[in-house]
């Protein structure tokens, strides 16, 4: 199976680790990941959505004619990547295509016909390869570990649009999860946002702290969690990094280490922990001690 | 900021917003789900969707176009899936910037010149790809043939057309 690996913006700029953890992860599970070349930013909502719509298509529709002429899906874990591929293509193929296409990619040569599709790494996981094959390409368990897990709300909502779990009640990265052997337990505050993506942070950090704070508390108190799965790069370093600031603020005095789920998943392949997950504010090593200590 | 009954209306306001994507505020019934579970809630100043629908309704634009809090959503689009209207919240903030960045340019976001300048909203090429045996970056960073095209692709596009010099391009 292949698939047009997305990189977006965030991941190879500030967390090529987690990139890393991707790759080698779906090779160990027989999946061929290419590259899409030419591709581009998604784009952000906070970029031409909120100036143009028709350019913010354009650029859509742009990434999609490369994976179109690869002959490939794309898989995407970002979740800001993923939520505006998905709204480009609802748009585009619900009636913007061929205009998209007359006014701005026949100019450089480029179409996109809409059969190329993008599917969020989690979906990709749970529903194409499957917990069975994931389970069987494991050297070490996360057994004995709590996890909590921040599913992205970019890969819940809108759910009509890109929906492919229960927007109300999502399990698709809690059963992810759970086939590394891990407990997930449920806390009052399980489905609340991390507060990360967008101007919330920008515009007004206190609040998008103690927004977070929020959760975090609600987690600690109720489950003490071993560490926290995310399947997004905004959750993952929003959530890491904030900790260590609110910290240093004095405003939370524990520490809960974050996990992009194929950082896990690539740790329990056996993959090198210091090339799949180098790169954390908060530390994270006495979890892959603890996994390393569970040879299967 | 309260709103001022007194202020100048602009009954075009309303119209405006609509045709840059916010056609279903005409269906909002201020029930306030949007604010409901919308993660700016503690912010000094939340961000209200359904008030943001009121300022358009009674047209008063000089108060909308002060108004941040469009840019400080979270993109969560709780509001989107719980709306019982279907008046597309999110969609209603996505056009509220947009009705703003036509008014005042100074809203249009820098990223977006990042983004002609390099394809991307910033440098994606770590210099600890190597030290990870990373296979180099195949996007626009790195295809400068492709980066051009790219380029020539935005140059279509109207925020590009009319904003030029935000983006370096010379008149003519």
């Amino acid at each position: 199976m292949k698939v047009g690996l997305f990189l977006g913006c965030n991941m190879p700029a500030l967390r090529p680790d987690n990139e890393k953890a991707i790759r080698v992860s779906l090779e160990s599970l027989g999946v061929e990941v290419v590259d899409l070349e030419g591709a581009a930013c998604c784009p952000a909502y906070g970029t031409f959505w909120s100036a143009d719509e028709e350019a913010a298509l354009a650029v859509g529709a742009w990434n999609y004619s490369i994976a179109e002429k690869m002959g490939v899906d794309m898989v995407v874990q970002c979740g800001s990547c993923y939520s505006t591929l998905k709204m480009s293509r609802h748009k585009l193929i619900n009636g913007k295509l061929q205009e998209i296409n007359e006014k701005f990619l026949s100019k450089v040569g480029a179409k996109y016909e809409g059969k190329s599709d993008t599917k969020h790494i989690t979906d990709f996981l749970y529903n194409t390869i499957g917990v069975d094959k994931i389970k069987s390409s494991l050297k070490y368990s996360m057994k004995g570990l709590k996890a909590v897990v921040q599913v992205p709300c970019h890969t819940i909502r809108p759910s009509k649009i890109l929906g492919f779990d229960d927007p109300e009640n999502p399990q698709v990265l809690k059963e992810l999860t759970r086939a590394l052997g891990a407990e997930v337990p449920t806390f009052t505050r399980d489905k609340q946002c991390c507060g990360g993506a967008g101007g919330y942070a920008r515009n007004n950090r206190r609040a998008a702290l103690e927004f977070l704070k929020l959760k975090l508390d609600s987690m600690k108190e109720e489950v003490d969690p071993d560490c926290i799965v995310v399947s997004c790069i905004t959750c993952l370093m929003w959530m890491d990094e904030a900790q260590e600031e609110m910290r240093k603020l004095g405003m939370i005095d524990y520490s809960i280490p974050v996990f992009d789920y194929n950082q896990l998943l690539a740790i329990c392949q056996g993959h090198d922990p210091q090339k799949v997950a180098r790169i954390a504010a908060t530390p994270r090593d006495e979890v892959i001690v603890k996994i390393l200590e569970n040879k299967i | 900021m309260p709103i001022n009954l007194k202020e100048e209306r602009d009954p075009e306001l309303v119209k405006q917003i609509v045709e840059v994507g916010g056609e279903d505020l005409l269906k909002c019934y201020q029930c306030g789900t949007c604010i409901a579970d919308c993660p700016t809630g503690i912010a000094d100043e939340p961000l209200s969707v359904k008030r943001l629908i009121h300022i358009a309704k009674l047209g008063l634009a000089e108060v909308l176009i002060e108004d941040e809090s469009p840019w400080m959503c979270v993109t969560c689009t709780g509001c989107e899936e719980r709306c019982p209207r279907d008046a597309r919240p999110f969609e209603i903030v996505l056009a509220i910037r947009r009705w703003q960045c036509l008014e005042d340019e100074t809203y249009i976001p820098q990223t977006l010149t990042e983004i002609y300048e390099r394809g991307h909203t910033q440098n994606v090429v770590n210099p600890m790809r190597e030290e990870l045996d990373l296979p180099e970056i195949k996007t626009v960073a790195t295809r400068e043939d492709l980066l051009e095209k790219f380029r020539q692709l935005l140059r279509e596009t109207r925020v590009v057309k009319e904003h030029g010099y935000m983006f370096g391009i010379m008149e003519g």
